[in-house]
Order: structure tokens, then sequence, then C-alpha cells
């Protein structure tokens, strides 16, 4: 039996099965052709096998075959748009992980991340990668569009582009934003808050769109649902569909744009030969986009080990407003205009003209041109919008255009309700017990007792004592008298209490404003 | 040649990547376990607060408990003993949430706190009509829990002597008083407090003097607080503690008819 086996037959046979099976893998390439691809060698056999899975294969389908030798030039795109489509993906993949650990109600929410973060293995790098790519993904959707504008890449056939490209930023900010109340901790709940209420402003039919939103007049369970449910399957779906527009015109309709210069320039012939050359999508632009892949996958993971982290606040507390609520970042310049105007205009009206007005660019703008100095006036407005968003979103801010009373400000300030702050970052031996007077008791030495001091207890003492002295010198805090007390409370509970007691520069009224904080020695307060 | 670059640079990255995750995959046990102690410290640092807002009204600023009001939950007995008196078969955990989360309608002791009739602990789970959410209930017991080190070791933290609020408006201080005896928790007074073991003080300056012929106002509040079985008020069980005269000072009590005085 055994000695009837031809060994050498045996071997062509196997090796040719497992050809076949790589073909069919491959959509069509041989190992041959596959190892060639990798190292940048011509093709193996003819007709070219690399052309063919653009046809045989789905993914490569809707991929590009080629793109101009012009257009891949790193300065002309900055890889801007490849890189919003890796954090795309990326949230899909770590979004996908994150549902199962993930309870959409009230009661529960704020629980299962909790216990995401405290049972899970890698459940805090999965969380910190989601939030940072959706960050990252709103920041390169925005730079994608600004240097589309500014390299004229909307005119022309590639308006219809552009206009997917706008829905697109609607979508990943409604994205971003959905997902942002999903923890159900303070910061979530009142930035949605504030979010639906601007709903509320809307002419007409404001109160439903701000019911339908909410289900109910507050946030609650249907309203959780609903965000849940729009941030799980309505958003991700739209963006799928609409990036599959966006993206089939660029890769499969009109390339991407040459860099201006090339088409309204006169440059030497060969130069712009040398500049329509195609660069085939296998090899170069495929290797080219696993390189990119990797490098993305290695700065996300090095920022989110060893830097980023997740905020979580205290769990959502529908009765207690924080003293400083703050949308998301990328919705403080609409913040800002709010302080501006009334919420029907500053909030619904205007940023709809806005967006309608993104929408019309390519229509609006009719210069043919599209090289910076053939187009002044548009560029000049693309900068100075970005510039004004800049500015509306430091207006934003809530330390912008708000009137704390002095001694909420500096207390809220030392001690946060929401977030670290000076105080909770001071390490927990070095918060001794004690009566700490301001213009009293001068903020040095303040714990003999102690080998190395309490410098970090000392620096938020002379904080405090320097802002209230300043504000008492401003007027604001008439015969100010003001106390730092800790005390211990439980075994590894120390209460601290800033007390700032005035009297009041109108009416003469002694008044005192004070918070009590406790703070325990196993919160860890470097994270 | 660049294709070859872009592929070992890729793979390198690639291979970085994946030691780096290795490397963080061999912290996570211990990261996850000083997540669940920051998760406990910070249950406590909010129990502490709400501990604060709610409760010290009848069982004390520092849990010590108040004569005739509340019991002490920051001593020995009750991390030691209590559960054997009641005849409770789960933790002491279980116990604290349960009975904080329904209150207790009939007292256990209705010969030390009250609660023979009227209810002695209100409900404060949400659920059951009460002000608190389930997680905030047990953000509490996480801080009740946590005074089992000191109370079993008997263990004295020291207290900072009363910060000196040096106000001359004798009706600012008797309010202190007010809020520091445990007045509150039985007694409303709108702005004030919420008590309702005992009657509205609301008006007491102005009612005070028609309650008993031939007392002024300040000799009938001085005796309610002092002697309080001498006048029940109709409606009222004679439940207010019998023992202000020892552990309220006479400048302090001063302070405290003033402050009753201005209630109209
Ligand atoms: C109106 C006064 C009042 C308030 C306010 C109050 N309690 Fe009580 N509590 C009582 C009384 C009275 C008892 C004891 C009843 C008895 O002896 O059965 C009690 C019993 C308890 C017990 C059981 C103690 C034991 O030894 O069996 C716990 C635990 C407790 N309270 C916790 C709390 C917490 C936590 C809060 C704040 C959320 C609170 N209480 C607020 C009056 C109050
Ligand atoms: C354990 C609950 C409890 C506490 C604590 C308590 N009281 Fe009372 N108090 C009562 C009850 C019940 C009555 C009505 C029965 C009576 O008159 O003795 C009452 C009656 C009074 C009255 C008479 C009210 C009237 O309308 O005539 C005054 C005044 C009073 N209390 C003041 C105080 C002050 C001041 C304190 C704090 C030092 C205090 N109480 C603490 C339960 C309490
Ligand atoms: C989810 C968001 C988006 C994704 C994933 C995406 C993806 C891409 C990709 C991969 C390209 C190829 C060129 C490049 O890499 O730069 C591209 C081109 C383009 N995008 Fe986007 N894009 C998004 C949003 C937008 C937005 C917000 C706009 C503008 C409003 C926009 C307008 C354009 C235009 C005009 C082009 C053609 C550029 C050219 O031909 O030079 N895109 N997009």
């Amino acid at each position: 039996m055994l000695k009837s086996l031809n060994f050498a037959e045996f071997r062509q046979k196997a090796r040719q099965a497992i050809e076949q099976r790589v073909r069919i893998i491959t959509a069509g390439l041989s190992i041959a052709e596959l190892r060639a691809l990798l190292r940048g060698e011509p093709p193996t056999e003819k007709p070219n096998p690399r052309y063919r899975v653009h046809v045989t294969s789905f993914l490569f389908h809707i991929r590009p075959k080629f793109y101009m030798r012009g257009s891949t030039i790193f300065t002309h795109t900055f890889r801007l748009g490849f890189f919003t489509m890796f954090f795309f993906v990326v949230e899909l993949m770590t979004g996908l992980i994150l549902m199962i650990y993930y309870t959409p109600s009230p009661s529960e929410a704020y629980g299962s991340i909790l216990n995401l973060m405290s049972n899970v293995p890698y459940g805090k790098l999965l969380r910190d990668l989601h939030r940072l790519g959706a960050e990252g993904m709103v920041i390169f959707t925005a730079l994608h569009m600004l240097r589309t504008y500014l390299t004229g890449s909307y005119k022309k056939e590639r308006s219809f582009t552009w206009l997917t490209g706008v829905v697109l930023l609607l979508v990943t900010l409604f994205l971003s934003f959905s997902g942002y109340l999903l923890p159900w901790d303070q910061l979530a709940y009142w930035a949605v808050t504030i979010g639906t209420s601007m709903a509320d402003a809307a002419p007409l039919f404001g109160k439903e769109l701000n019911l339908l939103l909410r289900g109910a007049p507050d946030i609650g369970a249907g309203g959780l649902l609903r965000f849940y449910l729009l941030h799980v399957i309505l958003l991700p779906l739209l963006a799928i569909w609409m990036i599959s527009i966006h993206y089939y015109k660029v890769a499969r309709e009109h390339g991407i744009s040459l860099p201006a210069k090339f088409e309204e320039d006169d440059l030497p012939k060969d130069v712009v030969k040398e500049a329509k050359r195609r660069v085939d999508y296998l090899p170069d632009l495929f290797t080219h986009e696993l390189f990119l892949t990797s490098l993305g996958l290695f700065v996300l993971v090095v920022l989110t080990a060893f830097f980023y982290s997740a905020p979580l606040e205290n769990i959502a507390n529908p009765q207690q407003t924080p003293l400083d609520t703050k949308a998301p970042w990328y919705f403080w310049w609409l913040q800002g205009m709010l302080k501006l105007g009334d919420k029907t205009l500053m909030g619904i009206i205007l940023p709809t003209l806005i967006f309608g007005l993104l929408f019309a660019v390519p229509y609006i703008d009719r210069n043919p041109y599209r090289q910076a100095y053939k187009r002044p006036i548009a560029v000049a407005l693309g900068l100075l919008a970005t510039l004004a968003i800049l500015t509306l979103s430091y207006m934003g801010l809530p330390e912008y255009g708000i009137e704390t009373p002095a001694a909420a400000r500096i207390i809220q300030d030392l001690a946060p309700e929401e977030g670290l702050g000076e105080l909770r970052a001071v390490p927990f031996e070095q918060l001794r017990p004690g009566f700490y007077q301001v213009n009293v008791d001068e903020p040095a030495n303040l714990c003999p007792e102690l080998d190395f001091g309490c410098p970090d207890l000392e620096a938020v003492f002379a904080e405090f004592s320097e802002r209230v002295n300043r504000a008492a010198e401003a007027g604001q805090l008439p015969d100010v008298e003001a106390v730092l007390v800790i005390e211990e409370w439980q075994a590894d509970l120390v209460k601290v209490t800033p007390r700032i007691v005035w009297s009041d520069p109108e009416t003469g009224v002694q008044k005192s404003y004070e918070r009590h904080i406790f703070l325990h020695r196993d919160r860890d307060r470097d994270e | 040649m660049r294709v070859q670059l872009q592929i070992f640079l890729g793979t390198l990255l690639l291979a970085v990547t994946g030691v780096i995750l290795v490397v963080v995959g061999f912290t996570e046990e211990e990261r996850m376990a000083r997540f669940e102690r920051y998760q406990k410290a910070q249950a406590i640092e909010v129990g502490a607060a709400l501990f604060e807002i709610n409760c010290r009204g009848c069982h004390g600023l520092r849990g010590e408990g108040i004569p005739g009001l509340a019991p002490p939950l920051n001593d020995a007995y009750f991390f030691t003993e209590r559960l054997n008196e009641v005849g409770w078969q789960g933790s002491l955990e279980d116990y604290i949430i349960a009975t904080v989360s329904t209150g207790r309608q009939v007292s256990t002791r209705p010969d030390r706190y009250p609660g023979a009739g009227t209810p002695a602990m209100p409900t404060w789970s949400d659920r059951f009509g009460g002000p608190l959410r389930d997680d905030q209930i047990e953000a509490i017991a996480a801080f009740i829990l946590n005074w089992e080190t000191t109370a079993v070791n008997g263990v004295e933290l020291a207290t900072l002597p009363a910060p000196a609020q040096e106000s001359d408006d004798p009706v600012a201080r008797g309010q202190a008083v007010f809020e520091a005896n445990g007045c509150v928790g039985c007694h409303t007074i709108e702005g004030v407090s919420s008590g309702t073991v005992g009657p509205n003080l609301t008006k007491i300056g102005e009612t005070a003097a028609e309650r008993v012929d031939g007392l002024t106002a300040e000799e009938y509040l001085r005796e309610s607080i002092l002697t309080p079985s001498a006048y029940v008020v109709e409606g009222y069980d004679d439940l207010m503690p019998k023992n202000f005269g020892d552990t309220i000072p006479a400048d302090d009590l001063a302070d405290l008819l003033a402050f009753l005085l201005a209630q109209k």
C-alpha cells in the first residue's frame, strides 16, 4: 500500500491544490504573483492579473484601479480623507465590541461602563480607542473639508462629491454627539440636555422635535434608547451609505483631483505627462494604504495605552445641574453663538444657513480656477470662516461671558464639581487636618510634621489665597474672610471645606459660600 | 524599493503595536483591581456627601446618632451586635441598603427612638417614593460601612475645634445651634429644615406666647426645650429628647431662643 504512493506526484498535486485555493481566496492571484506584488516586482503573468482582481473581487472592485501620479502627492491630500475613513473603521470595530458590554438604560448604562473598566480585560483601552477615534474622526473630517476647499477640489464634476461630503460632516458630528450621551454621566447628560433643548427653539415644530429626540419632556429611558439606536444603527448606516457614494465618486468616477498647477499653469509637457502617469492600485496604492493603516493603528494604540483616558464623570443626576455645563468641543462654536443672541436665531436659523451655504459652495463659486492666487476671495473667505469658528469656539467656553459670583467661581475652579481640579490632585498624605486661614496662615511650611512637607497642598492654598485677595481688591468680596478646613472624616477619608465669607457690596449683608468635598485615599489621582 | 520600505516599516509598526498590546495585557489585571478600588473610593466620597445632605439631621453629622431621634451608625455595636439583635440573615451592607431603601415604619426600639405610630425613618429609594436612586443608596452604604475600622477598633478621629464662625448676630448663631443639635430632624422651619416628628416651628415666635397661660414666649420656649414633658403639644407624642439641658451650653441656649423667637 505504502510503496505504491508516488511521493513526487503527491507533492505536485498538493502544490496545485494549494495554488488553486490561494487563487480563489485572492481572486485570481497566484502565490508567485503575491510575492512579486509585495516585492514591488512587475506582474508574473499576462494579461496582468492585478487588473483582473478589480473585476473579480468585490473589495477590490470598490477601490480605484489607479490614481494619477500628481494627485497622490502627499501635500496635496495629506491623506486626510483616508484617515477619516480609517477612524470610521476603527469606530465600527471598537463600537461593535463595546456594544456587547453596554446596556442602554438609565439604571444600567453607567454601571455597564464601570463594569467595562473594572472587569473586562482591555476594556479601558477599547473605550479610550473608541473615544479618541471619535475625536480623531471629527478633526480629520473637518481638516479634510478644509483641504478640499483650499485646493478647489469641489469644482465642476466634483460638486456632488462635495455635497455628499457635507452630509458626511453632519453625520459625523451627530454620530459623535449621540455617542456622547451613552455613558450616562453628568457631562453627557447635561451636554445633551442643552443640545436637545436647542431643537426646542426651532420654529413651528420645535416642541415636537425636542419630544421626538428625548422621548419625553426630559431625557430619560426613552431618550437614552433613542440616542443609542441613532448611534448604533441609523447614523452608522447613513454614514456607510454616504461614504459609499462619496468614495465611489472619487475612486471610480473622477479620481482624486490633480494639484491645480498641473492643469492651470504652463508647465513643461513632460512634467505634466509625468503628473498624469498612472499609479496602479496594486501594488503601489495598496501597500501605501497598508502602511498608513499600520501607522494609524500604532499612533492610536500608543496614545490610548500611555497618554489618553476617556473622561467619565459622576453618574447623571437630573436633579443637579452642574455649575459649568459644556458641550463637546466640536460644538463650542455653537455654544459661543448662543451667547450672542436668542436660541431660535443663533441655535437654529443661523446654523441651518451656515450648513446651507456649505452645501451650496460649489454652486455659488463659479470661478473656474482652482489655484489659490486665482481665487483670492474664496480663499480669504475660507480662512475667515475658519477663524470665526475658532473665535466662536473660544467664546463658547464656560469661562467666557458667563458671570459666576466671585466666591463660587474661585471654589469651582479649585475643586470643580466634575473633573479633577487642583484640590483633587493633591496627594492624600498631604491633606493634613487643619484650619488654614487666608491672610493668617502663610502658604508655606503648612505640614512641618511631614518629612517632605506638603508642597501640593501649599500650592493649592496659595492659589486660593491669591484669588480671594485679587477678588477682594477688585471690590467683589469686601471684608473677606476665607478658610480652607480639612477634617479627618473616616478612616482614609477627609472632608475639605473651602469657605468664603464676605459682605455683599450692595446691601452690606454678610454672605458666605462653601463647598464640602470628600476625598478618599484610594481615589487614584494620577488617572 | 519604496514599496518594500513601506512594507518593512508597516510590519515593524504592527509588530511594535502588538508588543504594546501584549504588555498592556499583562498589566490589565492590576489595572482592573486599581479601578475597582478607585470606584469604591469614589462611592464613599459620593456617599459622604449624600449622607451629609439627607441623614445628618437625624443620625448626626458624623453618624454619632442623636439621642431620642436616631441611632448611631458609627459605633462598634452597630457593626458587631446589631444584626444579631434584629435577627438579620444577610450581610450588613444588605441590611443598610434594605433599611434605607424602604425606610422604617415602626421602630425596633420605640422606647428610645420615635416610630410608635409615626414612621421612624422615611423611605429613601425612589422605587418607594423616596428621593434617592439605588446607586446613591449603595454609595451611602459604602460610606457607612467605611466607619467599621474606626468603630471596631475604637479609634477616635480628632475633630477640629469648631471653626470660629464669628457672627455678631445671635439669631444667626442660634440657627447654627438649631442645626447642630438635631432639632432639624424633627422640626420644620421653612427654609431651614423639614422634620415632621414634632410641630412645625416656622411661626413659633408668635404661637409660643399663647401656649401656656402665665408663661411668656421666651419662658415657654425655654421650658419646651429643657423639660419637654411639662407641656406636650396636642396631637404629638412626648418624643422630644429630655437632656438638652445637659448638652446645650447656656450661651448657645440663649442664641437658640433668640433664633426661635425670631420665627414669625
Ligand atoms: C427622620 C429622621 C431620620 C432620618 C432623616 C434618617 N434616619 Fe435612619 N433611622 C432613623 C431612626 C429613628 C432609626 C431607628 C429606628 C429603629 O430603631 O428601628 C433609623 C435607622 C437607620 C438604620 C438602621 C440602624 C440600626 O441600628 O438598625 C440605618 C442604616 C439608617 N437609619 C440609615 C439612614 C440613612 C443612610 C439616612 C439618610 C439617607 C437616614 N438613616 C436618615 C431616623 C432617621
Ligand atoms: C426626637 C424628635 C425631636 C427633637 C430632636 C427635637 N424635638 Fe422639639 N418637639 C418634638 C415633639 C414630638 C414635640 C411635640 C411634643 C412636645 O411638645 O413635647 C416637640 C416640641 C417642641 C417645641 C414646642 C412646639 C410648640 O409648637 O409648642 C419646641 C419649641 C421645640 N420642640 C424645640 C426644639 C428644639 C429647639 C430642639 C433642638 C434643641 C428640638 N425641639 C429637638 C420632637 C423633637
Ligand atoms: C466621513 C467623512 C468622509 C470620508 C470618510 C471621506 C473620504 C474621502 C476620501 C478617502 C477621499 C479621497 C481623497 C483624500 O483622501 O483626500 C475624499 C475626497 C473628497 N472629499 Fe471626502 N470624506 C469625508 C468627508 C468629506 C467632507 C466633510 C467633505 C467636504 C464638505 C468632503 C469632500 C471631498 C471632496 C471634494 C473630495 C474630492 C477631493 C479631490 O478629488 O481632490 N469629504 N473623501
